[in-house]
């Protein structure tokens, strides 16, 4: 990996989600019964595209997890149990009864999701569950799992540590509490509800047997995305768009002429990013966010919390659209800039990270098969990707914030499927397009254009790299076009 | 890769046993042809540390064969006397080894030319001639000092292939090269192969048994023809290069495209290299049709020899300072391009290197090198701009920017630097606002006087900033901590 530790990406969101009551400490085992009432099995069926052929899907394979019921009769699970589900089940504990259910919303940043039952009557008589918003290192939690006869079984575990760390699908930075607890393996265990008293602290969402330990997605996490969820409009987690280091080296400080004691030294600005839009630059050292002051790591004294990274506020307490003050100092003097929070722009990502409940586009032109990078293409290698797949897509994906804004997709040629019109190409793979026709290609949507147009006959496709050009004979191909199609199984030419 | 070098299996304590035993057993019956100009090679040799750069290096030993040729010289494979502190060969039935020393080495086609200083050791012997491309199918014999026994082993096998190979001891360079079906194991590197009494080629390389069978290669002659006439003026100077890439040109739309007949000749031109022999002469998109007058057919091949031969093996015969005539069509219309050859510069990254020792500069207990073949295969860094821009070298034409691939390599651990340890395998961009493009840059900017030294390094991350006040005060400390014996290697 070439993510080095020092350069924690920020993102940014802004204000605090209403007050935060810390709840009065009460035991923790009893109200478990009570939570039998807002739990429910949750069967999602989930079938992913293949990105090696990317006009088919794999193979179907189920996923199971425990819902929580919330308030407006909405069932809370991760959104890694949902994405790409074809169809979603609801089974009551108790009696197996079952019942479809929808996602209303889901963010896979935050990874949640919310269901919606599409019989309303199905949860009638279950009971909501609350969120708990007062955890503290050292506190009892109590994980939820169903025995096979729908007997709720509990597992006793103590949060060990409170801190921002990376959810899976976007390594977004959100806070997690870490949950010690001996667990077993369950049937069903791809999200668990963590309670106390009653209350929902948080869900799990991955568990190391080894170590014991169990990373929950936190109450404010949870809290932020319910909040986002009840708008007209989602806006989702907000991030700074920045990287930092921090600032322990004293020649390091010396150097820049900081005398004050925290701070960290800014290293890279996400060019259009939130942080970038108010001025921040490579090479600014944040004091202060939001009237915290950050010490050389990173982190700030929160209230309910302790000391924990400053991207919590950025992310989770604020929100799309506020605006958090920034103190940063510059060339020897001290500054405050405010910046405006926003959630990433995803169609503007150069190479997505991830791509769920939604297809690859691909466009085949007389065999030739064109994509648009993705890391889940890369994915598509296995764990060792970084080192299996092609290199230079690996590179595009690594170094994409690196290359100018108006870059646009890359878009390659992924397989040659052999034609007639393909002879002498066959074995070409993952090849980056740069003009087709004599225009610049930015977007699969730039190649369906410029197919339009061939030059003297010919679809002339030029290439970053070697062989540096390819041809195709535009009235064969468009002759050829039904065999290809039967002789493939390909139920469409294009989908953009 | 499968690929295996056929030497140095024996390790040093090996290899003197090796010598008493021979002792023993000299003297015995000599009915090989070849025995009057065989020699027994063993090299003690010394691999340098890329890890630790100011160390001399493990210590190893080897055997090899080699064989006597014209004007009282022993030829052998590259890789047998590669980074040699110490070689003495032993002829067939004389009890006693005798210092020798490297005449001519050429690591881009693993052939070496040995001399032996004492004087008369060359009475007796035969020198041997050197014969033409053996035919596929026909006999072949193999001599050498294989694993499995001490004494000299014949195998025999029958001409399997004809092909371009790479060569695994650079690991760059591609000749012609001989497959046979005779085993060549660790040991017979540098042997003759022989047919009706002259040398067809020389062992050099095959497959771990777990990869293939039966698989051995040899370096056929013209190769060796080349470099013996390579050295005639005392140096030798490297293969030469067309330093681009090319590329068949079977489909029926892209040759109507580019104004090609029907007649299944050119090949297409993908990359020119900067730099390279070609370039400015050659462009991409040109298509190659002829080269010194042999049409080239659109896989690639010329008719050379009454065999059809990649089109690079006319190059392969000539030397720097050398022209080749290339035929093009060029958006259409046919031209004729005179290329005068030299050397492949900057393709030496990705070879193997031998013979020289570290290049490094410490500074503050950082290490820094530049970045190349052995670098890599040393320190095998995962870091994906330093493999990136190695990769990508050529192709993408770093070269232009840096020269050489400036690392941040180690990090002697010391109160100075404790907190560089995030940087280890960062590329070196400026130190102090200049840009550095080579190791010399590294050391002339650390002699500048400055309280500061400030290292950037390229993409994201905060600068190394040490105080002079303090690299000075560690310096002997770290020398003498981790026994640093030199500080720089230029």
């Amino acid at each position: 990996m070439t993510t080095r530790p020092l350069l924690l990406l920020v993102l940014l969101c802004l204000p605090a989600m209403g007050g935060v009551t810390p709840q009065p400490k009460i035991k923790t085992d009893k109200a478990v019964e009570a939570s039998n009432s807002s739990i429910l099995r949750v069967n999602s069926t989930d079938q992913s595209y293949d990105f090696f052929r990317p006009w088919t899907k794999k193979a179907p394979f189920s996923r199971r997890g425990l819902g929580t019921l919330i308030e407006g009769g909405r069932i809370l699970v991760t959104a890694e149990l949902v994405a790409n589900n074809t169809f979603i089940e609801l089974e009551k504990a108790a009696t197996a009864e079952k019942s479809s259910a929808t996602v209303e919303r889901v963010d896979y940043e935050g990874n949640l999701a919310v269901l919606r039952p599409t019989d309303p009557a199905f949860i009638a008589g279950m009971k909501p569950m609350e969120l708990d918003r007062g955890v503290k290192v050292g506190d009892r939690a109590t994980v939820l799992q169903l025995e096979p006869n729908g007997e709720i079984a509990q597992t006793q575990g103590t949060v060990t540590s409170i801190a921002v760390g990376s959810y899976p699908l976007d390594n977004m930075g959100l806070l997690l509490f870490r949950l010690s607890a001996p667990m077993q393996q369950r049937d069903g265990s791809f999200t668990l509800p963590a309670v106390r008293d009653g209350k929902l602290l948080g869900l799990l969402m991955r568990y190391d047997a080894r170590s014991q330990t169990a990373d929950l997605i936190s109450a404010p996490v949870i809290a932020h995305f319910l909040r986002e969820a009840a708008k007209a409009t989602y806006g989702g987690f907000a991030r700074a768009g920045l990287a930092f280091s921090t600032t322990r080296d004293p020649q390091l400080r010396r150097y820049i002429g900081l005398n004050e004691p925290g701070g960290v030294y800014v290293t890279d600005v996400l060019t259009g990013g939130a942080a970038d839009k108010a001025g921040l630059h490579k090479g600014d050292v944040i004091l202060a966010v939001d009237g915290k002051a950050i010490d050389q790591d990173g982190n700030y004294e929160d209230a309910e919390f302790g000391r924990i990274a400053f991207s919590h506020i950025t992310n989770t307490v604020s929100h799309p659209g506020d605006t958090l003050g920034f103190r940063i100092f510059r060339d020897g003097k001290t500054l405050e800039i405010p910046v405006k929070m926003e959630a990433r722009d995803r169609s503007k990502i150069l190479s997505e990270s991830y791509v769920v409940d939604r297809a690859p586009r691909y466009i085949v032109l007389g065999g030739v098969v064109f994509m648009e990078l993705s890391r889940p293409y890369l994915q598509e290698w296995g764990a060792n990707w970084l080192k299996e797949a092609p290199q230079r897509l690996v590179f595009y994906d690594a170094f994409q914030n690196e290359l100018p804004q108006d870059r646009g997709k890359i878009v390659f040629i992924s397989q040659i499927l052999p034609s007639p019109d393909t002879i002498g190409y066959e074995g070409l793979d993952n090849l980056v397009v740069s003009k087709v026709n004599g225009r610049e290609i930015r977007s699969l949507d730039d190649l369906a254009e410029a197919a339009k147009y061939p030059v003297n006959g010919f679809q002339k496709i030029e290439l970053e790299e070697d062989p540096g050009v390819l041809f195709l004979d535009a009235a064969a191909i468009e002759a050829n076009r039904d065999k290809l199609i039967k002789k493939y199984s390909l139920p469409a030419l294009q989908r953009l | 890769m499968g690929v295996v070098k056929a030497a140095f299996v024996l390790t040093l304590t090996r290899m003197f046993r090796f010598l008493m035993i021979l002792a023993v057993v000299t003297g015995i019956a000599q009915a090989s042809p070849v025995a009057k100009s065989l020699v027994r090679i063993e090299a003690t040799s010394q691999e340098p540390d890329y890890k630790a750069p100011w160390n001399p290096g493990e210590v190893s030993g080897g055997v090899g064969a080699g064989f006597i040729i014209s004007g009282n010289r022993i030829m052998t494979n590259a890789h047998v006397v590669s980074n040699a502190r110490f070689l003495t060969v032993s002829k067939e039935g004389d009890p006693k080894p005798r210092p020798a020393r490297v005449l001519f080495i050429a690591h881009d086609c693993d052939l070496a030319l040995l001399a032996v200083d004492e004087p008369g050791f060359f009475n007796g012997t035969t020198a041997l001639e050197f014969g033409a491309i053996p035919a596929i199918e026909s006999v072949v014999s193999v001599y050498g000092y294989p694993i499995g026994g001490n004494r000299l082993s014949v195998t025999k096998g029958i001409v399997s292939r004809i092909d371009f190979q790479t060569y695994t001891h650079s690991g760059m360079d591609s000749h012609l090269t001989i497959q046979i079906d005779a085993a060549i194991n660790p040991g017979n590197s540098g042997g003759p192969v022989m047919q009706n009494g002259k040398v067809v080629g020389v062992a050099f390389q095959g497959y771990s048994g777990d990869v293939a069978q039966n698989v051995g290669y040899m370096i056929p002659t013209p190769v060796i023809k080349r470099f013996l006439k390579d050295v005639e003026d005392g140096h030798y100077d490297r293969y030469v290069d067309l330093a681009l890439s090319y590329h068949t040109l079977f489909n029926p739309a892209a040759r109507r495209a580019l104004g090609l007949k029907d007649d299944d000749l050119g090949v297409l031109v993908g990359s020119v290299y900067g730099g390279g022999s070609s370039d400015g002469i050659v462009n991409p998109g040109d298509v190659l049709t002829a080269i010194d007058g042999l049409p080239i057919a659109s896989d690639a091949t010329i008719p050379m020899d009454d065999d059809s031969v990649p089109l690079a093996e006319v190059v392969e015969r000539k030397f720097k300072g050398d022209q080749v005539t290339l035929d093009v069509v060029r958006n259409g219309k046919p031209q004729r391009l005179k290329i005068p050859l030299s050397d492949p510069w900057p393709f030496n990254l990705h070879s193997n290197v031998y013979d020289e020792d570290p290049r490094f500069v410490v500074f503050g207990g950082l290490i820094f090198q530049p970045v190349d073949q052995n670098f890599m295969t040393a320190h095998q860094p995962d870091d994906l701009r330093l493999r990136y821009m190695f990769d990508f070298f050529i192709e993408d034409k770093i070269y232009k920017e840096r020269p050489e691939i400036i690392v941040l390599s180690g990090i002697l651990a010391d109160p100075v630097n404790a907190y560089a340890n995030d940087f280890r395998y960062a590329i070196v961009d400026e130190i102090n606002g200049a840009k550095i493009k080579r190791l010399a840059d590294v050391a002339e900017q650390f002699a500048k006087p400055a309280d500061y030294y400030v290292i950037k390094m390229a993409g994201v991350g905060r600068p190394i900033v040490l105080e002079r006040k303090a690299v000075e005060e560690a310096r002997k400390r770290i020398l003498s901590r981790y026994a640093v014996t030199k500080e720089q290697n230029l």
